[in-house]
């Protein structure tokens, strides 16, 4: 095989018999050989051998404007000195043209430049060598300058970062140049074609790519970490020959910091994004849920057994039916099925022993004379503040003075129990302080409520144990209160009726200190208002009273009793049904109320002449006053 | 690509109607255009002219290197072309132009027997040198209604007018002759039409 190296010497190695026969044959350029190599043996096809005489080694042209030739004197050596030998050149232009002498000698070089003006493009050139007195003509030194052309190597080569692969191994790049200075390629005299070619470093084998007549070319799959060299070539446009190759430029990435810092944090914030409609969604769509836990609905105030609309229609007796109906341990089983849901309803269990509906059907009394138990049938097991007790705790001695389950009627029992704030394991307590209104007590024994049945209780004042209403505040500060106040509070210091009438006496005497006070009538007439400073001639007999007494005509008539509300036992007897409330007509000068005079007594009731029916305030206590009634 | 680029070259103008001096709603092809066609299209004819050549050189005369040419004598040796830039460029605009229909219409004959002859030639030169040749045609005819050739005396006459008496008939070239010179020629009308576009259309670099 013969290959042609880079000094454009032809060599060729070829084996025969052990042999190893190389040729280096000068001068490849003028004298080419044709070797033909089979296996190991030789045919070797020689050409001229090269010429030991003067000759010319090349003739190149750079821009196609100007050329030069170099010649060698060979082995003459005698003839190496300048001047011996002489280049002339024969342009074959006409028919009659003639040879001339080389127009510029670089004897330093064996040079012969021919400038613009002896530079002729598609005219054959023959050139000669002449000695003093020889010629050296070779026929094939004969050229046209387009032919000789080989351009000048690019400038300004750069590179640029194209991409980088996915995995971060492999890159390409875009180097870009610009023409040879030398050619003119603007004006279009010259089109050049580049030829890029690269290699990594230290090695020996260059990658050329595509010949191109662009200024800029892509490598790709360069490896990142290693350095490559880069250098590019000329030539013209339907020529073959290439000029020098240019300066290599180095080329290399290292450590390429993809995007994945950026992908990282596109992922993270995507996944957030994600999370965040996730949640929101699941706001949305269990917002009712969510409202249910962390908004609870606030609780109602509710009454065991009491349905809150039956009682804002007013249908009392249905209620009321409602209850009793519950009976004997009914309520209880009504409470959980009505506040089931609600478990601080506390629910007061309440026996009705005497299903008596003799306070039932008595719908046209008023609510206070069902709670007062004007309809006595029996006793109540619930000793709210038996008047019979008198403040004794557990002392149900059957006394009429107890209430009558029938007209108290669990309805309003449960609406005080409940109303209060439960207590029941202070029932001692309480009792002890007239508590009734807490206590849940059991009703007297069978015994006791059978007396309480023969007696019945006259739910005088003592109905009035549930609540008291305030009829007037005094500017002593007292407060005036109802009948049942006044139960409440003698019952509570568990005073012996001598105590209940030392306390009268004591209101008494109070009540003529002062002038303002609340008349109350402790017989039962209730308690009106009418004028502070000159008590009624009712309210003379019961001069002092804070408290606002409803005596009941019933228990007036056992003046045994209690008497608590009465102070005068002369006093008249007649008891009028105490009202609840009382409507407040107006606020007299001393800022003390006038209420609306009651409704009249009750016909079958005796009525003394001298007395006067008071005006008994039909109303209830709130559940705050109540509580302030507390002593 | 022969035939479309004759039928662009054509039918840009049989096509639209008659434009003169380059008159509003004309559909005409610019004159940069029809210079990039026209130099697009000699470019490929200098390039098939070569490969011929240096296959033949190849495939029968071995012996010759590239540098050792010699002596050809071209049948087109008698047109009077300039030899260098400078010459090109001093030259008028119309001889130059002048100068590349000579040299176009004096090789459209002796290419059209090339076919004929034993050599392998797959491309039909003739046809591409007519191609050429009508082009350049069609570009003059334009350069002078558009009144870029100022010599009013030197215009674009028939091309039998232009044919002269050649030294060598063309009949009588060896096939290694012609395509030598041919090649020559071809890229003798490349330059020329790069250097009158350079100098007709104003450029960047011109």
């Amino acid at each position: 095989m013969f290959t042609v190296d880079q000094n454009k010497l032809l060599s060729c190695n070829f084996n025969l018999l052990h042999l190893h026969f190389r040729i280096d044959l000068l001068n490849a350029h003028s004298a080419p050989l044709f070797v033909c190599c089979i296996s190991d043996l030789y045919l070797l096809v020689f050409s001229p051998p090269a010429p030991l005489e003067p000759h010319f080694t090349d003739c190149v042209s750079r821009e196609q404007e100007t050329f030069r030739c170099w010649w060698s004197p060979g082995i003459f050596q005698n003839l190496s000195s300048p001047g011996d030998l002489r280049v002339f050149y024969l342009k074959k232009e006409s028919l009659s043209s003639e040879w001339k002498e080389c127009p510029e000698y670089i004897h330093s070089n064996r040079e012969c430049f021919f400038d613009r003006n002896h530079t002729a493009i598609w005219i054959t050139y023959c050139m000669q060598l002449r000695s003093q007195n020889t010629r050296y003509i070779n026929e094939d030194d004969c050229f046209t300058v387009e032919n000789i052309v080989r351009p000048d190597p690019p400038v300004s080569l750069n590179w640029t970062l194209l991409n980088v692969s996915p995995s971060g191994l492999s890159y390409d790049v875009v180097v870009i140049w610009t023409p040879p200075p030398s050619a003119d390629v603007r004006v279009g005299w010259m089109r050049i074609e580049y030829e890029v070619q690269y290699r990594e470093i230290n090695t020996t084998n260059w990658e050329a790519l595509e010949v191109q007549p662009y200024t800029k070319q892509t490598i790709y799959g360069l490896h990142v970490g290693k350095e490559y060299e880069v250098h590019i070539r000329c030539k013209m446009q339907g020529f073959s020959k290439y000029g020098d190759f240019s300066d290599s430029i180095f080329i290399q990435v290292t450590d390429i910091v993809t995007e994945e810092p950026l992908m990282f944090i596109l992922v993270l914030v995507l996944g957030i994004v994600g999370v965040l409609i996730l949640i929101m969604l699941i706001a949305i769509t269990q917002q009712h849920r969510l409202m249910m836990i962390l908004l609870p609905p606030v609780p109602a105030p509710k009454i065991k057994g009491i349905d809150s609309e039956l009682l804002k229609k007013g249908k009392l007796d249905d209620l009321n039916f409602f209850l009793n109906g519950g009976g004997f341990g009914g309520l209880p089983p009504y409470a959980p099925e009505f506040y089931h849901d609600e478990p601080w309803v506390e629910f007061i269990e309440v026996e009705a022993e005497d299903r008596d509906g003799g306070g039932k059907d008595d719908s046209l009394t008023s609510d206070t004379q069902m709670l007062l138990g004007l309809t006595q049938t029996g006793c109540h097991h619930i000793n709210l503040g038996c008047s019979n007790a008198l403040g004794f705790p557990n002392n149900n001695l059957g006394q009429t003075s107890c209430y009558d389950p029938a007209v108290l009627e669990a309805n309003s029992l449960m609406l005080m129990g409940s109303l209060l704030p439960g207590q029941p394991e202070e029932e001692e307590e309480e009792e002890k302080e007239a508590a009734s209104f807490n206590d849940i007590k059991r009703c007297p024994t069978s015994a006791e409520s059978d007396e309480n049945k023969h007696n019945p209780v006259q739910p005088t004042w003592i109905n009035t144990d549930f609540y008291a209403q305030v009829s007037n505040v005094m500017p002593s500060g007292g407060v005036v209160l109802s009948p049942g106040q006044h139960v409440r509070t003698q019952e509570s210091s568990s005073t012996t009726e001598e105590e209940t009438r030392k306390k009268e006496n004591i209101i008494e005497t109070e009540e003529k200190k002062q002038t303002k006070l609340l008349v109350v009538n402790p017989e039962g007439n209730g308690y009106t208002v009418e004028n502070i400073r000159s008590p009624p001639p009712s309210t003379s007999v019961s001069p002092t009273e804070y408290q606002t007494v409803e005596p009941s005509p019933m228990s007036r008539s056992h003046g045994n009793q209690s008497a608590n509300i009465v102070p005068d036992p002369p006093r008249c007897q007649i008891f009028t049904p105490v009202a609840d409330y009382t409507v407040v007509q107006e606020l007299d000068s001393h800022r003390s109320l006038i209420l609306q005079p009651p409704p009249p007594p009750p016909p079958p009731q005796q009525s003394l002449p001298s007395c006067v029916p008071l005006k008994v305030p039909i109303g209830y206590i709130t559940p705050d006053l109540l509580g302030s009634l507390s002593p | 690509m022969n035939n479309s680029l004759t039928h662009v070259m054509l039918c840009s103008v049989c096509t639209a109607p008659v434009c003169t001096n380059a008159q509003v709603g004309c559909h005409a092809v610019s004159l940069n255009n029809l210079f990039d066609r026209i130099i697009q299209h000699s470019a490929k004819m200098h390039r098939v002219s070569n490969d011929l050549h240096q296959q033949f050189e190849l495939h029968v005369l071995p012996s010759r290197n590239q540098v050792g040419r010699g002596g050809h004598i071209c049948h087109t040796s008698t047109i009077m072309t300039p030899n260098g830039k400078e010459n090109a460029q001093r030259m008028a605009r119309e001889g130059l132009t002048q100068v590349i229909l000579q040299l176009l219409m004096a090789w459209t004959d002796p290419l059209m027997n090339l076919h004929h002859s034993s050599t392998n030639v797959s491309v039909d030169m003739s046809s591409m040198v007519g191609e050429l040749r009508r082009g350049v045609q069609r570009l003059a005819e334009k350069m002078h209604t558009l009144g870029l050739l100022t010599d009013p005396d030197s215009s674009v006459v028939s091309p039998e007018a232009l044919m002269t008496s050649h030294p060598v008939p063309w009949r009588l070239m060896n096939l290694y002759d012609i395509l030598y010179c041919f090649r020559r020629d071809s890229n003798k009308v490349h330059n020329y039409l790069r250097i009158l576009k350079c100098r007709i259309v104003p450029e960047h670099g011109c």
